[in-house]
């Protein structure tokens, strides 16, 4: 069974990795941000299942708190784009490259 | 019986991530992302891991999936559906994304563990969640006081970053 944990761990990531690369949206582009930590979390879970170890469940806690802040910080850029370019389109963000 | 709850939860979740990335409307990716945590916090109760399961469905299908909807909801209806959903060149993001997924898997069927311990020591008198208090304050007191500072400055950088500047002048 760890192997097949492990596979749909690595599959919820590359789904994840996929949407961050490909998508516009800014908003779904963070939903695949957090599918991502969601699956390196879940290799976490698995790993203190099958190690005997409770550690992999704490460091799901602090990944999870840290994930929390990050949409938070996300969001907040979301909006502050949206209200100066009146667009959350990740190719109209290019402010740096002018 | 645990393999058959396996094979439907992990479809499930995969079927909502696939959602989330592929689906056109927002408010239906966001909808699939939170099938894919719900599913996903059952997949962690096969691992024997309540509490996290748990802390799962309050914290990422709960707070996290509500705020996206919440900016959502303020923000127009005509900006969140494009005309274009995925980026000119995605063909070399999705070749990208099925070769992280490739490398992967093989690193899975080589990976090899000792895994005498498997499902052991996860409890104390009976309870997940007593060891996990215990080892969280006994071994991560220093990390844990550190997530709590740096949710504070998340919300403190959330409150800067959509300040209004204008009315401040005035």
């Amino acid at each position: 069974m760890l192997v097949e944990y492990m596979v749909v761990s690595a599959l919820i990531f590359a789904i994840g990795a996929t949407g961050v690369m490909i998508r516009r949206n800014f908003i779904v582009v963070l939903m695949s941000l957090e599918l991502m930590l969601n699956g390196a979390g879940m290799l976490l879970i698995t790993m203190s299942y099958y190690l005997g170890n409770v550690s992999g469940q704490i460091m799901f806690i602090f990944v999870a708190a840290v994930a929390a802040s990050e949409t938070a910080i996300g969001l907040a850029i979301v909006v502050m784009m949206y209200k100066r370019k009146g667009s959350i389109d990740i190719n109209d963000f290019s402010m740096l490259k002018k | 019986m645990t393999e058959i709850m396996f094979f439907i939860l992990s479809l499930v979740t995969i079927i909502g991530a696939l959602g989330t990335v592929i689906s056109k409307n927002a408010y239906a990716s966001a909808l699939w992302m939170i099938t894919a945590f719900v599913s996903m916090a059952g997949l962690f109760i096969l691992l024997n891991a309540p509490f996290v399961a748990m802390l799962q469905i309050i914290v990422y299908a709960g707070a996290i999936a509500i705020l996206i909807l919440f900016v959502m909801m303020l923000l127009d209806r005509r900006v969140l559906d494009n005309k274009n959903k995925f980026n000119p060149q995605y063909f070399w993001g999705v070749i990208l994304g099925v070769g992280l997924f490739s490398d992967l898997a093989v690193l899975a069927y080589k990976f090899k563990i000792n895994m005498s311990d498997a499902g052991k020591n996860l409890t104390l008198h009976g309870s997940n969640t007593k060891m996990i208090g215990d080892v969280l304050f006994k071994h991560y007191l220093f990390p844990f006081e550190i997530i709590a500072i740096i949710l504070l400055v998340a919300l403190v950088g959330a409150i800067v970053l959509t300040k209004d500047d204008k009315k401040e002048a005035r």
